[in-house]
């Protein structure tokens, strides 16, 4: 997970210089550009001979937007960001460069977007963040809060009634009343979430402007990864059966 | 990406899909979730002299995720308790043919089996049938 810092930086003296393979060499350009074999110091271009260099697979959202890996972060600032690296990237200012520089500008506008896409969403930014420092959030957990599913369970199947009900019926109108309080509690405990997401947020937040590294910042680290990560992934069940609900009664 | 055949036609026509009651002599239920999609797996198991003689699932989700736990109820029925705990998701990637992005529905209807008969298990340990 370290060498996801910034890969312009990270200085590889040991790697052989020179490559006949070019594919070879342009995974290699994290540390060297790919053009004049010159440690690469700049952002994204060689300070000696300004080519453009390729963002290396192992660049991680924050890093590909400038960005520290911070939870609450300013969507202007970050648009801005995104728009001057777009504006970097077009293809449009590679027409007359080398097919290699045209290769590079337009991966590097794929890998900008994607970040930029999953960064500008808080959820999703969130999501990728504990991948980035957890490793997959995505298990799939045998213990799962029961009780949630259970709930889920059982307002699918009065889902599944009304579905099956007469739609003039005296029942599918009791019925469809009860989706809709429930469809309703069901966006407030959402808002619960979110707004405690919220918190573990600006808790996170907290802990990397501090950058101690104690056992206590330790401990306060993973108890925000824990707890974020099951809210998260309890908001997607939350979330789906809410969408369920509002296909099928609204 | 296309559905191969055989997931299709467990979507089309999904066995043994219902529930038991879950305090029902002899039910397993194992409930378990992917929150990657947030699809919701119930799979139960009635088990009969170390048996499985009947086998339901509700699954809310994907077609992957209610083929995988329609074809695991199918492959439940019949078998004892012991060739149950062998079933493992890749032989369902095998048989549905499932794409590597669907692997998971795979690994969520085996916890539902694993789930379903440590329910079972517990239930049985905590209420010793009469021995004849």
């Amino acid at each position: 997970m370290a060498q996801t810092s910034c890969p312009f930086l990270l200085m590889d003296h040991d790697q052989p210089s020179t490559h006949s393979d070019p594919h070879r060499q342009l995974q290699m350009a994290r540390s060297m550009c790919w053009h004049c074999q010159s440690e690469v110091t700049g952002e994204y271009f060689c300070e000696r001979c300004v080519k453009v260099q390729p963002v290396s697979k192992e660049t991680d959202y924050f890093t590909c937007l400038g960005s520290p890996r911070r939870l609450t972060l300013d969507p202007k600032k970050l648009e801005a960001k995104f728009y001057e690296l777009s504006r970097t990237f077009h293809p449009d200012f590679y027409q007359t460069k080398s097919t290699e520089e045209q290769t590079i500008s337009l991966s590097n506008a794929a890998v900008l977007n994607t970040a930029y896409r999953t960064l500008r969403d808080p959820i999703q930014r969130a999501e990728y963040l504990l991948a980035l420092e957890t490793g997959s959030v995505k298990d799939i957990r045998t213990s799962p809060p029961a009780d949630l599913f259970e709930e889920i369970l059982e307002l699918q199947d009065t889902l599944e009634e009304y579905r099956a009900s007469d739609r003039g019926s005296d029942q599918s109108h009791r019925i469809r009343v009860t989706l809709q309080t429930e469809e309703e509690a069901l966006e407030r405990r959402k808002e619960e979430m979110e707004s405690q997401l919220r918190r573990l947020f600006a808790d996170w937040d907290k802990l990397q402007d501090a950058g101690e590294v104690t056992s206590a910042a330790r401990a306060e680290r993973d108890r925000i990864l824990k707890q974020m990560r099951d809210l998260l992934s309890h908001r997607t069940y939350i979330n789906n059966i809410i969408n369920d609900l509002a296909a099928t009664i609204n | 990406m296309a559905y191969s055949d055989k997931v299709v036609d467990h979507f089309n026509n999904p066995r043994n899909m219902g529930s038991f009651k879950k305090d029902e002599e002899g039910v397993g239920t194992g409930m378990v979730g992917a929150p990657e999609c947030g699809d919701v797996m119930k799979l139960q198991i009635k088990v009969q002299n170390d048996t499985i003689v009947d086998a339901k699932f509700k699954t809310f989700g994907c077609g992957s995720a209610i083929a995988s736990s329609s074809l695991a109820t199918e492959w439940l029925k019949g078998k004892k308790i012991g060739e149950a705990q062998k079933i493992k998701n890749t032989d369902i990637v095998q048989e549905l043919n499932l794409p590597p992005v669907k692997i998971h529905c795979s690994v969520l209807a085996e916890d539902a089996i694993k789930a379903a008969l440590a329910d079972y298990q517990k239930k049985a340990d905590e209420q010793p049938v009469d021995v004849k």
